[in-house]
């Protein structure tokens, strides 16, 4: 049977276990190869510290394992009878803010981890409502330094009526919590044994369980974008990468926001024709009928064409040391396309810590801040709601160097265009 | 599912993103550069290039030789170079080779020297923007950190603590404050998935990972400093079968990278591969 592939993502504050708990996974499944075990554990005997054993095996570089603190990134694989997990680990500390988005994008699933020695702290909440905000729908709690508490089931359930709320408010209410210690291994792979009081699933069956690899959305409309336009023995081919829906060949599309419509004659993959192309195809097409189109097109089938919009409501993170203010012009990029907007209005800003509106029509939101957002395109622009199209409700904005903030959708105010 | 029929619907969804980034490289970068080291991965890579451009790759594909690549390499290199009608660049620091650099004085250097300050000059000279690698998060601790789009800055080096953000497939756009930007179209995919694709797609192989009288080389770098393998596979079946039970990480012949702790991390973050 074909393993699932799941995109893992682990959050929660600083020194809650994270790494550790990444290492026991990637040790326990026997995802490190014993080679690398001994480099890492010559590497610990020389610090001295047993404890970080395991989340040295993620922490590569020099300042990571010196100063135990997980700079960036990394992709690390593990596998269940199930399912082959790509764990994301996530830098815990506020600087890293950026870096944690860059891993939480790409995650399926996540999982939070709590201290039961500390209990919930300020980026335990901020990194739940970041990742509910990337619209990530699977969410585990894994209560972790059990063993820290002497595995003692009052503060288990002192932390678990605290969080309940907290998930509550974030529509994460049926997130399973799950006691854990990373460092001993207790209930991680294997059930407890050291808690008899505990009655559920051990983490990695709670994954198996609960968390479902994403199917690819052939059945959503269609949805690509140009990504670029080639000239091949002189025939212009059109570059596409199809999101959701199947393309068909002879099928007529159109192009948004130009508005052009044509039939679609050939699609090519990769030199072979194929006559359909499916969610992640990147496609050459050759079209009939039309005059001439860019990247950043969007395509998509008359009956149920992509939307052009006069304005929308997003969600935004502000990753970097900026202001935003009414008025601001933003360079945002969604799919291959990139576009001014203005900001017409600010409309909320949210307290990330507290999950609560901290103001309503503020003046403006600055580096770190979350906020809502009535944009308006300065050119012609096709954006969709992240909650039906994912891939095109989702942006960055480009700032001098680099993305400086990232949104989601809510809202669309289509034009009426024919 | 057939385990075959697994594994080729496992190859075409790395395929289809690694071809996706590339045309994206392609679209966004006005001067790219893709580099080969004629090694499995890098060959996989220009092929993924020719795909993606439906036959012919548009831009410069660069060979750093450092003078002591092993003699099938540059066999191998001139070969294909011509068959697959390669625009083939070569990168080379003579003025070092003069002067008598070797690992055996000291490897970081030699490695700075050769591999990075040779790649270096041609990017200069020719002003690249981009440039497309073949390495792969699996190979090594500190590769596993990289991105996808990776900036590297006027000094042609990298900033590993302050990566900056990537979300979903909205890539790193370029910018003046970038010397260029390394695209790495296979980050994401392992050893294995490599020589299966090898084998899928009936790619040419450089002999020096079959084996010779007991010996084969798993990872090819320069002469003086790969070490071979003890291996009897002499076809790419049997180096995939003997990767499917391999228990030793593929670079473990490779001096640069146990020569001291963190030391692929400082050629890195200085601008190596």
């Amino acid at each position: 049977m074909r393993l699932g592939k799941i995109n893992l993502v682990i959050i929660g504050h600083k020194d809650h276990g994270k790494s550790t708990l990444v290492g026991r996974l990637l040790h326990d499944s026997k995802a490190v190869l014993a080679q690398k075990m001994r480099e890492v554990e010559a590497e610990v005997k020389k610090t001295g510290d047993e404890g970080f054993r395991f989340a040295f095996l993620l922490d590569t570089l020099e300042e990571e394992r010196k100063g135990a603190l997980t700079i960036d990134i990394m992709h690390t694989p593990f596998k269940t009878k199930k399912n082959l997990y790509t764990i994301i680990d996530c830098p815990g500390h506020r600087e890293f803010i950026k870096k944690m988005f860059t891993g939480a994008s790409q995650a399926d699933a996540a999982v939070l981890v709590v201290s039961a020695e500390e209990g919930i702290r300020d980026q335990t909440k901020q990194h739940a409502f970041l990742i509910r905000t990337l619209g990530i729908q699977q969410f585990i709690v894994a209560l972790n330094k059990i063993d820290a508490v002497e595995y003692d089931e009052t503060r288990f359930v002192e932390i678990r009526d605290q969080l309940v709320p907290i998930l509550k408010s974030l529509e994460y209410e049926n997130s399973p919590i799950v006691p854990v210690s990373a460092l001993t291994g207790e209930n991680v792979f294997q059930k407890q044994k050291r808690m008899q009081w505990y009655k559920g699933l051990s983490l990695v069956e709670t994954l198996d369980a609960v968390v479902k690899p994403s199917a690819p959305p052939v059945d959503k409309p269609l949805r690509g974008c140009v990504q670029d336009i080639y000239e091949i023995n002189g025939e212009r081919i059109i570059i596409c990468k199809i999101l959701t829906g199947i393309l068909t060949e002879g099928k007529i599309i159109r192009f948004d926001p130009l508005g052009e419509k044509g039939r679609v004659r050939k699609i090519q993959v990769f030199g072979k024709g194929i006559d359909r192309a499916g969610p992640g195809d990147s496609v050459g097409l050759s079209v009939d009928g039309i005059r001439g189109v860019e990247r950043g097109e969007v395509i998509s089938y008359p009956r149920r064409r992509a939307s052009v919009v006069e304005s929308f409501v997003a969600e935004i993170i502000l990753l970097s040391d900026i202001t935003m203010e009414k008025g601001d012009v933003l360079a945002i990029r969604c799919g291959t396309a990139e576009k001014k907007c203005e900001v017409r209005r600010i409309l909320e800003k949210i307290d990330a810590i507290n999950l609560t509106v901290d103001a309503k029509f503020p003046d403006s939101l600055k580096g770190g801040d979350v906020g809502k957002l009535l944009l308006s395109p300065i050119e012609q622009m096709s954006i969709e709601r992240f909650s039906e199209f994912p891939e095109l409700g989702r942006f960055v904005v480009e700032g001098k160097k680099g993305t400086v903030a990232a949104g989601i959708v809510l809202e669309i105010q289509p034009i009426d265009k024919n | 599912m057939s385990k075959n029929g697994a594994d080729s619907r496992l190859l075409e969804e790395l395929e289809k993103k690694s071809i996706a980034i590339i045309r994206e490289a392609n679209a966004q970068f006005k001067n790219p550069a893709v580099l080969w080291s004629t090694g499995k991965d890098s060959t996989a890579t220009i092929w993924l290039c020719k795909k993606a451009f439906f036959g012919r790759i548009p831009f410069p594909v660069i060979h750093i030789d450092t003078g002591s690549k092993f003699r099938e390499i540059y066999n191998f290199r001139d070969q294909l170079a011509k068959e697959w009608n390669l625009n083939l660049m070569i990168a080379k620091n003579s003025e070092a080779i003069r002067r008598g650099i070797s690992p055996e004085k000291d490897r970081f250097e030699c490695c700075t020297e050769l591999k990075t300050k040779a790649l270096k000059s041609l990017l200069e000279k020719e002003k690249f923007d981009a440039l497309i690698l073949a390495i792969r998060r699996d190979e090594h601790g500190i590769r596993a950190k990289e991105r996808y789009y990776s900036p590297r800055d006027d000094n042609f080096q990298w900033n590993y603590k302050d990566q900056p953000a990537e979300m979903w497939d909205l890539y790193v756009k370029p910018s003046e404050d970038f010397s260029h930007m390394r695209i790495h179209p296979i980050l994401h995919w392992t050893e294995l998935n490599v020589w299966q694709y090898v084998k899928q797609e009936r790619l040419p192989v450089n002999p020096l990972y079959f084996a010779k009288s007991g010996k084969r080389y798993r990872s090819l770098g320069c002469e003086p400093c790969t070490v071979p393998i003890s291996s009897n596979a002499s076809t790419v079946d049997e180096i995939v079968q003997e990767l499917e039970k391999s228990k030793s990480p593929e670079r473990a012949g490779r001096a640069q990278d146990k020569e001291k702790a963190y030391m692929m991390q400082k050629l890195r973050s200085l601008g190596y591969m």
